[in-house]
């Protein structure tokens, strides 16, 4: 079905409806598309407090033929055009008064903000600083970005990134991702960034030009989708999904142009059978996504054994089980490899019915975080995306209600498409994301649940 | 040209899950799913787009706008519309034939890589016009002018619109094929209960190769059908016992729908190369195909059995290659009948018939039945006639592969008309 | 707007003969109306059928054009409401066209959704668009756009101008010629349920001033597509303008052309020359 609700509330009629009855009015959202200019308008850099970040983000900014207006225009005139992104430098925060500033710059901005805009801030991590009133300032711009990603409409988003001293130079990757279409569902949320040995820039158009990406559960739905947008970008795709989907899998595969393999993952020697066909076949694997996952959903008091075990089995055990046999198996995982595992909203908020996949979905996150550190040593990235509401067959056995419902309640007020999460993916795949390393990007619209 | 001949490497294989005959395929043609097929194999391989030197292919049953089958599925596939391909048909044997031209021209240096398959459904099966019919339509079209043709159209009679089905019989005996081998088991005094059990294992090797997940890289689902329809995981030689005989005749009858193969529909491919060419894909050898050869015999007056030809091609192709039957580490054996595959190893046991019939000084021998079909064969998955040349190519060649190293396996397949294709394989 | 979900789909020939007679007096602009029917299932026998006719290849996903074939009763009903302000009987199918954003397997519940808009002047009368929707798992997989031309009709004051044509390039080369035999109406008809008089006999074709029986439009489309198979994107658009009628029987010629990444085609009658179809097929 289509999102009947968002072409009503877009309609002539429907707008009038909804604006007199205070309902939400879902937006189109700026989706990525190649060939597409970063953003389609200009950008304003401000900052609070003496940052380090302003010049940088200028220069990349411009880098990617990015029109970069000055702030002043924006406190004052009313005749400019309206922003495509606001970017705010708040690495210089020193303690609470600093943020009048950020408030100052942000306001005027954000007032100007197109449909589907961009708000990001960059910051350094709280953490990072012995003095608590530069903590509490620097923790607070969290409070600062959610609230207003809540306010902000017509699709557009906030989202706030850490910056530690040092780690400058892999900021490129995750600006390049909030600004474009490919962050359209992901809203509200808050990354770090690390210091990496960054590779030479890529193919803008091809990111992922010349890489072995495997993607389980690739015969349909959200894995179909990663499929598709990693080989758009430029990846040879190889296919794994259970034998009994092996003629929508030799579909995707066709359709990819990339190679499927039917393998139950669960399976007590999937791990090394993947490992040594990757290594035969391909010569290696630069882009490991786990996302194959199934849902048993009962009450915990009504859940059987088998409905636990298969969960966990599929969700969890098989992530890891696969993870350490491409780590274990000589030739296996490049040196520099991206995994991306596949985690749920259910796995950060909880839902009910669904002890057995939240809890996977959680296992999903510790597993990522765990793991980090080792790749990060070999040059490699691992983290999560924890999708929210996505429009899939899954969600369309919901009941109507639940379904509506579930798909309105976060700050875009519609359910997100598999391509979001794909594109999310997508990013983390990309050399230039060697800085994002055991992070947990959860691509919901900013969902009110486990916010 | 080369210089010398080199052995074609077996790359791997891919089939849809085999139907029963009016079952999960009753609408699909054989065009339908050889390209569906071919496609499989494409996916598995990552062949998007490229060229294979050649297809070849064929089907038993066949209409008349399938004359060129192969070629057709070639061009509906997501191969390169450049590959060219051709049809074969040699009964059962054409896949395992198509198999043998594809590595013949590879091992000399013709073709660097190939496709050989088949298929067939006899859901879909062509219906020929009633000869008289055929003669009179013929004359109307030749016609010029309206008298003519309502004039040779007043020569149609009622019994002439019965359209002429085909039936699994052979031309020159009127025999099923199934009669046929009910003649050769009573001559070799074939027991029902050693024809059960043969059945039985076949289906318990199938199920279990399923349940390993062996044919997780050699099939590929089609239509809703994810394992073979014939297959029967829980059937024992006590449920077969039930079944009433339908070829052969009075107390000598033994041969039942259970022992016997159902008609089917499905299709398989091979994807054959040379060494280098899978090397340059990075594509794995799982065997080689060796040597093949073929034999036929007098089976309307000469005496012999419908489905023994195998029998006689094998210790040819044993000789040339300085072999013995026991040199194998794998045996598959086509088992159109259950009574075929035991008449046919009673026959290498015998030195009466190995020194009258083959001319050999010697018996063959016996062989060891832990080697035979360990993964199933036409009782348990079905037997879409061309089919099952490739089906039985890629599980022996994947059979040998996970064997290891210096492995090898003999195919023994008997087809209509009194011949039979046999070929070694290697790994 | 309104929006009815039905539980079967409606029976066409009714529909014909409703519209026949309630053809007249009819006016106004068009109804802010949708019809949907949820979950709907593929019988794959009726798609071996339909597959058979068009000549696609039997597979495990629906050709392009199949979703029309559920939509279209809809779309009828909807056209056939006395609430419509054109008369069915003498809609021409002018142009049409069809993205297809992912391939649509045979097993999936599909849900279709359709409607009226651009309700648009033309030189000749008014055309309006019936627009179709279908969605499997929630996720919009195809849609189309089917333009129909009432002659004589008046679009309402301040309608836009219809744009009917498609731009293709030279076509000169055939590639294929076919024969299409004086029953091709009525076993199209068969599996598409399109029993529109115009397409199904000489004698009901006259009726509305055909000199003979003509080819469906969505036929001819077809059997381009299926011409093509194996050598489409599997993401695709496809928009192709009917030009002058297929009367039926007819030899006629297909030209196909490599252009933007998909195809130019032509469909032309092989000694006259005249276009029955051109259209242009590109990835999405």
């Amino acid at each position: 079905m289509s999102d009947w609700y968002r072409d009503f509330a877009n309609s002539g009629v429907g707008t009038t409806i909804t604006k007199q009855l205070g309902l939400p009015r879902p937006a189109e959202l700026r989706r990525y598309e190649p060939g597409q200019p970063l953003l389609p308008g200009a950008a304003v850099v401000g900052s609070a407090g003496e940052g380090r970040l302003r010049d940088e983000l200028t220069r990349l900014l411009k880098d990617d033929g990015v029109t970069v207006v000055s702030p002043v225009t924006v406190d004052g005139g009313t005749d400019g055009e309206r922003l495509a992104a606001v970017l705010l430098d708040a690495t210089g925060l020193t303690g609470p008064t600093d943020l009048a500033a950020a408030h100052d710059f942000l306001a005027p901005a954000v007032k100007r903000l197109a449909p589907s805009g961009r708000v990001l801030v960059l910051a350094d991590p709280p953490a990072g600083t012995s003095s608590p009133a530069q903590a509490a300032a620097r923790q607070a711009l969290e409070g600062l970005v959610r609230s207003l990603a809540k306010e902000l409409r017509s699709g557009s988003t906030a989202n706030l990134v850490h910056v530690p001293l040092g780690a400058e130079a892999s900021l490129a990757s995750p600006l390049r991702f909030f600004l474009s279409g490919r962050s359209a569902y992901v809203d509200g949320q808050v990354l770090a960034v690390t210091t990496a040995e960054l590779p030479d820039a890529a193919d803008a158009e091809q990111p992922l030009a010349g890489k072995v990406a495997v993607v389980t559960g690739a015969a349909r739905g959200i894995g179909a989708a990663i499929a598709r947008v990693l080989a758009r970008d430029g990846a040879h795709v190889v296919a794994v999904d259970v034998p009994a989907a092996g003629e929508q899998l030799a579909q995707v595969a066709n359709e990819v142009g990339g190679t499927a393999v039917a393998l139950d993952i669960t399976g007590d020697d999937a791990g090394p059978r993947l490992a040594a066909q990757l290594v035969a076949r391909h010569g290696g694997v630069d882009v490991v996504v786990h996302n194959a996952g199934i849902t048993r959903d009962k009450l915990l008091v009504n859940m059987d054994a088998a409905r636990w075990n298969s969960v966990m089995a599929v969700n969890l055990q098989a992530q890891l089980d696969i993870t350490q046999a491409l780590l274990d198996t000589e030739g296996a995982l490049k040196p520099d490899a991206r995994v991306v595992s596949v985690s749920s909203q259910s796995g950060i908020a909880g839902n009910r019915g669904q002890t057995n996949y939240a809890a996977s979905k959680a296992g999903v996150i510790g597993m990522v975080r765990s793991w980090a550190p080792e790749f990060a040593e070999r040059g490699a990235t691992i983290n999560a995306v924890a999708p929210g509401f996505i429009v899939t067959e899954m969600t369309a056995k919901m009941p109507l209600g639940t379904r509506e419902v579930g798909s309105r309640l976060n700050s875009l007020q519609q359910g997100g498409l598999p391509v979001d999460v794909a594109e999310t993916i997508a990013w983390l795949a990309q050399p230039g994301s060697a800085g994002v390393n055991g992070q947990v990007v959860r691509v919901c619209g900013q969902s009110l649940l486990g916010a | 040209m080369a210089p010398q001949t080199r052995k074609a490497a077996i790359v791997g294989g891919n089939r849809i899950p085999f139907a029963r005959s009016n079952g999960a395929y009753a609408r699909a043609s054989n065009q339908d799913m050889l390209t569906a097929t071919l496609d499989g194999l494409v996916a598995r391989f990552g062949l998007q787009g490229q060229q294979v030197g050649e297809v070849v292919a064929g089907a038993v049953l066949k209409h008349a706008r399938d004359f060129n089958l192969t070629r057709e599925s070639v061009l509906g596939s997501r191969l390169s519309a450049a590959t060219p391909a051709y049809d074969v048909q040699q009964a059962c044997g054409t896949g395992l034939e198509a198999a043998v031209l594809v590595a013949n021209k590879i091992a000399l240096g013709q073709l660097e890589s190939g496709i050989a398959g088949g298929v067939d459904t006899t859901s879909d099966a062509p219906m020929a016009l009633n000869e008289d019919m055929r003669r009179v339509l013929l004359a109307v079209n030749n016609a010029k002018t309206l008298q003519q043709r309502l004039s040779a159209l007043a020569g149609i009679r009622p019994g002439q619109l019965i359209p002429e089905v085909p039936r699994n019989a052979e031309p020159r005996t009127g025999l099923a094929m199934g009669d046929h081998a009910a003649i050769t088991a009573a001559e070799w005094e074939i027991g029902r209960e050693e024809q059960d059990e043969l059945t039985v294992r076949s289906h318990h090797n199938l199920a279990a190769a399923y349940d390993r997940g062996f044919f997780d890289d050699l099939v590929t689902p089609f239509l809703g059908l994810t394992r073979d329809q014939n297959l029967r995981p829980d059937t024992s030689v006590e449920k077969l016992a039930k079944l009433k005989p339908v070829f052969g005749q009075g107390e000598g009858a033994t041969m039942t729908a259970g022992n016997s193969t159902p008609l089917t529909d499905g299709a398989s491919a091979v994807l054959l190369a040379s060494d280098e060419w899978a090397a340059e894909h990075d594509l794995p050898v799982l065997a080689h195909l060796v040597d093949a050869q073929t034999a036929a015999v007098d089976y309307v007056h000469g005496g012999e059995g419908l489905l023994m030809a195998p029998a006689y091609a094998v210790p040819v192709l044993l000789a040339r290659n300085g072999l013995t039957l026991q040199d194998f580490d794998f045996y598959e054996v086509h088992e159109a009948f259950a009574s075929t595959v035991l008449a046919t190893l009673k026959a290498w046991e015998s030195p009466e018939y190995c020194k009258e019939k083959l001319g050999l000084d010697a018996p063959l021998g016996s062989i060891d039945r832990a080697k035979l079909n360990v993964h199933g064969s036409s009782l348990a998955a079905g037997h879409p006639f061309a089919a099952t040349g490739g089906r039985i190519v890629a599980t022996l060649a994947k059979t040998l592969h996970e064997a290891g190293p210096g492995k090898r396996g003999l195919i023994s397949i008997c087809a209509a008309g009194g011949q039979g294709v046999v070929a070694i394989l290697e790994s | 707007m309104t929006r009815t979900v039905l539980d079967a789909p409606p029976a066409l020939p009714a529909l014909f003969a409703r519209a026949a007679l309630t053809a007249r007096g009819r006016g106004g602009d068009l109804p802010d109306t949708r019809l949907a029917r949820l979950g709907v299932e593929v019988d794959p026998a009726h798609l071996a059928d339909y597959a058979r006719v068009c000549r696609f290849p039997l597979a495990d996903s629906l050709p392009v054009t199949y979703p029309h074939l559920l939509a279209f009763p809809l779309q009828v009903a909807l056209m056939t409401d006395r609430a419509f302000p054109l008369a069915l009987p003498g809609l021409v199918h002018v142009r049409n066209q069809i993205d297809q954003l992912a391939p649509i397997g045979i097993g999936a519940a599909l849900d279709v959704e359709v409607w009226a808009e651009r309700f648009a002047g033309h030189v000749r009368g008014a055309t309006v668009d019936l627009c179709a929707t279908v969605s499997a798992g929630g996720a919009e997989v195809w849609r189309s756009r089917s333009t129909y031309l009432a002659r004589g009709a008046t679009a309402p004051d301040g309608a836009p101008d219809a744009d009917v044509s498609v731009s293709v390039g030279e076509l000169k080369r055939v590639n294929a010629q076919w024969q299409v035999p004086a029953d091709t109406g009525r076993r199209y008809a068969a599996v598409s349920g399109d029993v529109n008089p115009i397409h199904l006999s000489g004698v009901t074709a006259k009726a509305f001033g055909f000199k003979r029986a003509i080819a469906h439009g969505m036929w001819v489309t077809s059997r381009t597509l299926a011409a093509l198979a194996g050598r489409l994107p599997e993401a695709l658009s496809v928009d192709v303008a009917f030009r002058k009628p297929l009367l039926l029987p007819a030899t006629v010629t297909l030209s196909t052309e490599q252009a933007g990444g998909g195809w130019d085609v032509a469909v032309r009658n092989a000694t006259a020359g005249t276009e029955h179809l051109l259209g242009t097929i590109r990835p999405s």
